[in-house]
Order: structure tokens, then sequence, then C-alpha cells
């Protein structure tokens, strides 16, 4: 899908080769890439029997969705739990979300704009945490949830997902507000806007597509996370996804066609999101690392 | 812009130029309810999980972590870890680990980002499958990748029986030899993205003229890229490797779930030994000595971190 065969030939052999070199290196690349998703989809479409053949059939001989209805089927008990870990990761990932964002969005600006002494070690602080492994946190949050009483809460999972959330947020918001010229605020500040007004209706709605994709990492982070929530719940209606398919494939194991079908669906939602709105995404990773 | 908006009072007239810390915490003291919320959160769900970590390390709790029961044991936990012969060996799986994941991301993602560079049909297409990899869960990447890995019936082992490389499947994530490098591939699959996107946007800064000018100058494409661009990069590029090292050291869900660390140890790293001793052992003193550790080797990689980014932030102010 990379090479154009159509361009006339040039004489530069040195730059040709490069450019190919370079072809050659995106096509592995693309194979590397692409290949085991291609066989989790491959794999999903087959029945039981099928997956588990050697040599194997390369293409499903007879292709069934037989996984996918199992899963998705609220009437059986499979497709019950399914759908309820579906439904727990879009509760806790919206949530997560907003609180991110709503805290996130004054705290960046604040960053930004104001000279209040401590801000720099603040921030750095901030930034710090999302450097700590969360396997670090999990003892003393667990026992500050168990404190609270909220272990085997969504709650305790929320709360701890603004703990990189947060900080992420902060990051993207304050590399959006860095972006948009001051000179904004000051004329509204000369128009008799107070400080907070100046921020709300001028600053904010500028902001947009650095809250967009801030919301979007939150999201995909919190629809991804595994350790916390693999710790906090125990019970089975209340576990996430990444948690549930874990828990239930512990116990068919040798389900590789429902295990891959699991696999492709809990990633439908965050490559959709990302795929629609990669321009966001892109942008606001690389506006606090590259300055422009 | 809002420092001094007040009335000037006695002790400022008197010292202008510095005023007391207090005073400067006092007059902006409206700027703080901005980043409240944020810091309440953050005391509640770092400050104080990172407190209670030092203190259990200096204390043998009882499995059952009733933290009325623990007993104070001094640095018994840290000579406990320094003695075991695990410990070697799981600090060299993760040197291992995380050197070899992130170089190798983030060559690939550099020559990836190279070859984007330049505009040709499908681009962007290509672009957003290599990103994907990057974007799902974990979990779905680990349970993808052990039926790729399968002993029977794993594609890999097929395919190499198929080409006349090998009689039978081979054992990749079983096997002690194998098994660290295999997780290691998958672990790049997912990374590698992320050093691409990166430098993908480092590019975009990276002025035209002067190529052109180097091109004019009768630069090769390597000395142009070697002279220019490189250099061009050089923050961008310490930024990513630090990122991608704090994150490599970091992972947990791959070898967890792939391989739990076996077998016989060889595909545990400090991360998921730390997650095996507390929850696996409950040893929950040792387990919190190690991560008092592993902040220690994280502060350091940190101080690097801002010093490179504040560094960046200079430059960019300067140019």
């Amino acid at each position: 899908m990379t090479a154009q065969s159509a361009r006339p030939a040039r004489r530069r052999g040195r730059i040709d080769g490069w450019r190919w070199g370079g072809r050659a290196f995106l096509v592995l690349l693309l194979l590397y890439t692409a290949l085991p998703m291609v066989w989790m989809i491959l794999t999903s479409i087959k029945s039981g029997f099928a997956a588990m053949q050697f040599p194997p059939q390369w293409w499903p001989s007879e292709p069934t969705l037989a996984s996918y209805t199992k899963l998705l089927d609220p009437k059986n008990s499979v497709g019950q739990d399914f759908l309820r870990f579906f439904a727990n990761s879009l509760i806790v990932s919206t949530c997560t979300t907003i609180l991110a964002v709503a805290v996130g969005v004054p705290a960046a600006y604040a960053f930004s704009r104001f000279g209040f002494p401590g801000r720099r070690f603040l921030f750095f602080s901030v930034l710090l945490r999302n450097m700590f492994p969360a396997v670090i946190f999990l003892v003393p949050l667990f026992i500050l949830m168990r404190l609270l009483g909220l272990v085997n809460t969504h709650a305790s999972l929320i709360l701890t997902y603004l703990t990189f959330g947060l900080p992420l947020a902060i990051w993207l918001l304050k590399g959006f507000y860095d972006n948009i010229p001051i000179q904004l605020e000051q004329a509204a500040r000369i128009d008799g806007a107070t400080r907070f007004q100046a921020f709300l209706l001028i600053v904010t709605p500028l902001s947009v597509p650095g809250i967009i994709a801030t919301a979007i990492y939150s999201f995909i982070g919190a629809w991804n996370e595994y350790i916390y929530a693999a710790t906090f719940l125990t019970k089975n209606e209340q576990l996430t996804l990444p948690v549930g398919i874990q828990r239930f494939f512990s116990e068919n194991t040798t389900d590789f066609p429902g295990l891959m079908a699991a696999s492709f669906i809990m990633s439908v939602p965050v490559v959709v999101l990302f795929l629609v709105l990669q321009r966001y995404f892109v942008r606001a990773l690389t506006e606090g690392a590259v300055k422009h | 812009m809002s420092a001094v908006t007040g009335p000037a009072d006695a002790r400022r007239r008197a010292d202008p130029a510095n005023p007391s810390i207090w005073r400067q915490i006092w007059d902006n003291r409206a700027d703080y309810l901005y980043v409240l919320p944020a810091i309440v959160v953050m005391l509640i769900v770092i400050a104080y999980p990172i407190y209670y970590t030092i203190e259990l390390s200096f204390f043998q709790t009882p499995p059952g972590l009733q933290l009325r029961d623990k007993i104070f044991i001094g640095l018994d936990n840290y000579k406990a870890i320094l003695n075991s012969e695990v410990f070697w060996r799981v600090t060299l799986n993760t040197v291992i680990w995380t050197v070899a994941s992130t170089v190798v991301s983030f060559i690939l993602g550099y020559g990836a980002a190279l070859a984007l560079h330049r505009d040709f049909i499908g681009r962007g297409v290509l672009r957003a499958i290599l990103i994907i990899p990057w974007v799902i869960s974990a979990v779905a990447t680990s349970y993808i990748w052990k039926w790729i890995y399968h002993s029977d019936f794993g594609v890999i082992g097929a395919v190499l029986v198929e080409l006349g490389l090998a009689d039978r499947p081979p054992n990749l994530i079983d096997n002690v030899d194998t098994v660290l490098a295999s997780l290691i591939v998958v672990n790049i699959w997912r990374e590698f993205p992320f050093a691409m996107i990166m430098l993908m946007a480092g590019l975009q800064t990276v002025p035209d003229q002067l190529l052109r000018a180097a091109r004019v100058d009768g630069a090769s494409t390597w000395q142009a890229f070697w002279h220019v661009t490189f250099p061009y990069l050089r923050g961008v590029s310490t930024v990513t490797i630090l990122l991608l090292a704090v994150s490599n050291f970091n992972s947990f869900i791959i070898p967890w779930l792939m391989t739990g660390g076996g077998p016989s140890n060889a595909s545990h790293i400090w991360i998921t030994h730390i997650y095996e001793l507390a929850f696996g052992r409950q040893r929950w003193g040792v387990a919190a000595a190690y991560s008092v550790l592993l902040f220690i080797i994280l502060m350091t990689l940190g101080y690097f971190y801002v010093r490179a980014l504040s560094g960046d932030e200079k430059k960019g102010a300067g140019a």
C-alpha cells in the first residue's frame, strides 16, 4: 500500500535508495503491527475446533460469528456477564473522564497563567506522579479504600484512576493554554471582565480541542486499566472488561476464538474513538514535549 | 499578571523587588483556588500512599494486612531483599527488558517517523494502523500474543514448521532461554508507536529552509539527516527515551498476564515481583521496601526528565 510505481524514474539513485529503503521498512513494520491483529480477527471467526488444529487453518474454512453472538447475547449467562463488564467499563471510564477534565481544566489554566509561589514545584510533582507504577500505590490505596469503605465499589476505581488521569489532563491542557495568546484575556479584562470570567468565557471555549484530547486520553486510560480493577473488585457483577475477561477465561482456558472475540470487542470502542479524533489526540500528546 | 493589583503597603514599599514568600502567597491567594481541587485529590491518592509505603517498609505486617499488629523491624526488609538470589535475577531481567524495549522501540519509531514524513498515498491510513497497538488494552495485547506463541497451536510455531525451520512448534514462552526475548517483542509492538508519534511531531518543527540549504551545499541524504535533523530532534528524543524507559521499567500487564514471571523467574521484572510478593505471598513489608527502592530509582530518572523538559523550555523561549 505504500509503493507507488507510477512515479517517473529518477537518476539520483542515492535518494531513491533511501526512499525505497524507507518503504521496505514501512512494509515490514506494517506486517509486524497488523498481522497479530489480523490473526486475532481470523481466530475469532473460527469454531473452537477449527482453531485448535495443526497445521492451522490459515483462512477459516467455515467462518462463524458464534463467539460474538455468544458474548453479546443477553439471554445466556456468558453474554449477561460480558455485557455487564462492558457497561461497568463504560460507567467507570466516563465518570473518570468527566472528573479529570472538571478538576484538570482550572488547575492547568492556573499553571499556565498565574505566578503564585510553588507553581513550578507543584507542576513538576504532578508530572512526576506519572513516573510511578500503579503497583507501588496498590497496597496503600487498598488500605485507604478499606478505610473509606469503598472496596468493591466503582467509586474506588474512579478515585484511583484520577491519580493517572489528572496529571495527564493537567499536562496536556497546560500545553494548550500555553499556546493561547494572553492578549485575548487582557483585552477582556480591559473591557471589564473579571479574571474568572475571562477564563470561563474567553479561554475555555478556545481550548475545546485540548479538552477533547484530554477526555479521549483519560477515557482510553481508564478503559484499559487492569491492576487496580483486579485488586479492588472481587464481586463478579462489578468487574470491568479487562479483569472480567481475565477471570472469565481463566475458567475457559481453551476457548481461544471466544478470547479473541472478547479482545476484539474490548478494543473496538477505544480504536474508534482514536480513529475519529486522532488529530486532537496526537497533537495534544506532543504539545507538551515539542515547542511549536 | 495578577500579583501587583492590590494597594501597595509599607512592607512592600520597603522591598518592592523581593517581597517575602508569605506576602507573595497572600497576594496570590486567589490563584490557589484553581489548583486546590487538583491538589486535594493528589494529596489523598498520592502523598498518603507514598507516606504509607515508606512506613510499611520498616514493619512486619501480618498476611491479613491487620495494621494494628505490625511489628517494627528496622531495616530487615531491605536486608532480606539484598540477600535474596531472586533479587539479582529480577534486576538483571529488568535491565534487559527496559533497555532492549526502549532502544528498539525508539529506533523503530524514529525510522517510521522519518519514512512517514514525506507525503504519499495512504500515509494517513498507514499511520493510523501503526498507532493502533498503542491504543488497545495491554490485556488484549497479552492474550493475542499468548495465542500467537501458543506451544501447540500458535501461528509462529506453525509458520516455522511450514517453512522447514523447525521440526515441531518451538515452545517460546515456556522456555527459560527465550521467554524474556519473546515478551520484549510484544512490548515493542505496543511501545514503538509512541516514539513514532513524538518524533513525527518533532520532525514538523525542523525548518525546511535548513534542509534545503544543506542540499544546495551538496549534502547527501544521510549528511542532511545527521547534521540537521538529528541535532534538531535531540530535545524530543531525550524526552521520548526517558518516557519510554520509565514506562518500560513500569510494565506489568504483559509479563504478568503472559507468563506470571515464569518459568522459574525468567520473565519476572521488578514490578511483577513486587506484585507477587505483596498479593501472592502477603509479604507486605518486603514489597513496600522494594517500592521505596523503586521510588529512589524513579526519582533519579525523574530528575533527568524534569531537567530535559526545563532545558527545552529555556531553548524554546530563547529561540
